[in-house]
């Protein structure tokens, strides 16, 4: 959901600048020239068509999905809810329910964290001046983000398989004795899942830390080196604090991300064993369409990311921005 | 200054037109599979189905039939996998924009209750038709039924068949006369010892799919709802006794869980098991390993001990042909009747080119289904299927069928891990009452 929102933000944020460094000089109150109401006309005129499809296709379906949260009923026979938080204050007795919450925030505790840092630590050593092939490594890495989702789901689900690579590698060097039926226990299923976040999306988030890397003033790290700092307490006293807005992007984007997962749940373990692997939004999948559709409780599950994505995009926000 | 209006308005039509155009052209590919739907033309019907070898290719064949008759007659098929086309139908009946859908779509059995409970709207009944549902037998027709009223023409067989190898039976000193009209307790202690001689176990299947145990289920009659629709996952008999057996077939090693389709498929395909206990559908990934040809045998499935009205037949999957009330349902039905519900011809010509099996009883009595199979050695399996398929029990799988059947999957899981049974029987059940709720 973030993604759609960042860009807007751009735009609205570049919009207001470029109107008042055009009308350089003037003091606040003073009403624009006309040419620079025009100008900033023109900026409206180029904001709205996108503004209003974006409030079309996106706010308005958001929306009547809580007016939908609010209904109760199966296929199309729904009703108002009575009381009308119903399908609220069902998710509080659903089983299935917290059991996928509780799965995807281990997903995200686990996940994130690790992902961030290996991106953070494979940035470094792609900025590194001594480093050859650049092109080669960057492209390497960043390429799994050009895998389809399904299609890496399927493989890992192949790689894993009890008479999969990853069995027959292991036991060749020696690391196993048995095979390892990975996809069939809980732990291990969780923990294939991870590793294939991991392998997907590390690259994505090291592009971004990469580009922050370059835009660093390379100025700030000469002086560090001229005060006598060694390589690490440069990074962490002069690259990290410049680094931290994207940091705090990449944070929001992936706990966003993680806590919509789909594909990967729905495909690599189809949520096995015994619903132990299953994602939130693979929950929400089943409710409207595999089992009998109840879209008024689906709607109150895509409220209820809706929210816990809010809050701990605003926690995020509160501890990583102490610019001021 | 003119120019910066020009350029402005310029730029507003531009973002304008391409924020347009990118709708229309979304929209418009849709629309290419959907315009004919709405009955553009009168001869035309469109119809939704999965399979190309399989379903897909018995439409293509029933088109020429009807053409005979019809010659300005044509089908336009939009190949659409099942789990699309639940989710095409849901979206389309939740919106309300039933003019998108097709004439005919195809419809897995076990999803056809909730559908029809569920989005009436979408579907136009066969009370006006021609079509002599007598003809099929009753526990498949029972799939599309709801409150005496017929939704759905029945298209492929799902009756289950105990399919052997040979070849591995004979290095354990048995036959497949051995597995006919047994139980499940005597299908395990000739498991065992096979296991013992050969080293293979008798059976696969996925782990955490509750495939095996619906159709030992179903055998007896049983199922997890009641008449009314109320889950029966405690207290259920034939349940514990299914979970009981499939248990011990597990831990004796005589069935072997894997954890994909795929995988199963492996197995059967890569010899590493002795036996199939699956619809007859699964024929056709028999018959992919071309190397095992002349090394089955198809008999009848095991059945439950001490569990009233168990028997050796039951059935898995399968599915049916349903019509929507777009207008063409004349035409739509007529079409059906004269092809999947009558036309012993096009029965004929499916049959040995795809091995899509008739549920339409008077298909059996041609000569094409007494045929010997080479690869059954000889055995004329096609006809030997239809008299199992008349056996079949019927069962209820009401709207809530995929809550249910998850549900006890989640609970074999479970008691596998060490749940006490009953326990985890009375989870699944509170599970599934919470989502009918």
């Amino acid at each position: 959901m973030s993604a759609p929102t960042a860009p807007t933000e751009d735009r609205a944020s570049s919009a207001p600048p470029r109107g008042t460094k055009l009308s350089p000089g003037r003091s606040k109150r003073v009403p624009l020239s006309a040419i620079a109401r025009r100008r900033s006309l023109t900026g409206w005129t180029f904001l709205i068509p996108a503004a209003a499809l974006i409030v079309l296709v996106n706010f308005w379906p958001m929306i009547q999905a809580l007016f939908l949260s609010l209904q109760t009923g199966r296929g199309t026979r729904l009703t108002w809810a009575e009381p009308l938080w119903l399908n609220y204050q069902r998710l509080f007795e659903d089983e299935t329910f917290r059991l996928t919450l509780s799965t995807t925030f281990i997903y995200l505790i686990i996940q994130v964290p690790i992902m961030l840092a290996i991106a953070m630590v494979l940035a470094n050593l792609l900025n590194a001046p001594w480093l050859r092939f650049k092109g080669f490594w960057r492209t390497a890495i960043f390429l799994p983000c050009a895998v389809g989702l399904v299609s890496y789901a399927l493989v890992f689900r192949q790689i894993f398989a009890t008479d999969g690579l990853a069995n027959d590698l292991l036991i060749k060097f020696g690391l196993l004795d048995d095979n390892v039926n990975w996809l069939g226990q809980t732990g291990t299923a969780r923990m294939v899942i991870i590793l294939g976040l991991l392998w997907r999306w590390t690259g994505y988030n090291m592009i971004f830390f990469l580009a922050a890397l370059q835009n660093i003033d390379r100025s700030t790290l000469e002086a560090a080196r001229v005060d006598g700092a060694n390589g690490f307490k440069t990074f962490w006293y002069v690259t990290m604090p410049q680094l931290k807005p994207i940091i705090l992007l990449c944070a929001i984007l992936s706990t966003n991300g993680t806590l919509q997962m789909f594909d990967e749940s729905y495909n690599l373990t189809n949520g096995g064993p015994g619903n132990t692997t299953m994602t939130v939004s693979h929950y929400l999948y089943n409710v409207s369409f595999r089992n009998s559709p109840n879209f008024g409780y689906a709607a109150a599950i895509s409220y209820a990311i809706l929210i816990i994505v809010a809050i701990l995009a605003a926690i995020q926000l509160k501890v990583g921005d102490k610019r001021d | 200054m003119k120019k910066t209006r020009t350029l402005g308005a310029l730029g507003a039509v531009l973002s304008l037109s391409l924020a347009l155009a990118a709708c229309s052209g979304g929209g418009g590919g849709d629309d290419d599979s959907t315009d004919a739907s709405g009955g553009t033309g009168d001869n035309t019907l469109t119809v939704w189905a999965w399979d190309p070898a399989f379903n897909i290719y018995a439409l293509e064949e029933a088109e020429k039939v009807f053409q005979a008759d019809n010659p300005d007659f044509k089908l336009e098929i939009v190949e659409t996998p099942w789990e699309d086309v639940q989710t095409k139908l849901t979206t389309l009946a939740q919106s309300g924009e039933t003019d998108q859908l097709p004439d005919i779509f195809l419809m897995q059995n076990n999803a056809f209750q909730k559908n029809v409970i569920n989005y009436p709207d979408i579907f136009a009944d066969f009370a006006d038709s021609d079509v002599d549902f007598s003809e099929f037998p009753e526990s498949v027709v029972a799939y599309s039924t709801y409150e005496d009223v017929n939704y759905g023409v029945p298209f492929d067989n799902g009756t289950a068949i105990g399919a052997y190898r040979t070849d591995i039976l004979e290095q354990a000193g048995y036959t497949v006369d051995d597995f006919t009209d047994i139980t499940w307790d005597e299908f395990l202690t000739i498991g065992k010892d096979v296991l013992a001689k050969t080293g293979k176990p008798m059976l696969t299947g996925q782990a955490g799919s509750a495939d095996t145990i619906m159709m030992m289920l179903q055998s007896a009659g049983a199922s997890l709802f009641d008449d009314e629709g109320k889950p029966t996952i405690t207290d259920n008999e034939a349940l514990l006794a299914a979970i009981d057996m499939y248990g011990q077939m597990v831990e004796a090693g005589v069935f072997v869980e894997v954890n994909s389709w795929d995988e199963y498929i492996n197995t059967i395909v890569n010899s590493n098991t002795a036996g199939v206990v699956n619809g007859v559908w699964i024929s056709g990934s028999i018959q992919s390993a071309a190397d095992q040809s002349g090394k089955w045998a198809v008999t009848n499935v095991p059945k439950l001990d001490g569990v009233d009205g168990a028997t050796n037949y039951t059935a898995n999957g399968g599915s049916s042909w349903a019509i929507t009330p777009n207008g063409n349902e004349a035409l739509a039905s007529d079409f059906l009747n004269a092809t999947f519900a009558g036309s012993t011809e096009f029965y004929d010509t499916i049959l040995p080119a795809s091995g899509a099996l008739a549920n339409w009883l008077p298909a059996g009595e041609s000569d094409v289904y007494s045929e010997p199979q080479e690869f059954f050695g000889g055995q004329p399996i096609y006809a030997d299927v239809l008299t199992f398929a008349a056996e079949v029990p019927s069962n209820n799988t009401g709207a809530y069928y995929y809550e249910g059947r998850d549900a006890v999957s989640v609970a074999i899981t479970n008691i596998f891990n060490g749940t006490d049974p009953q326990a985890a029987l009375e989870e699944a059940q509170a599970t599934v009452e919470f989502a009918m709720g």
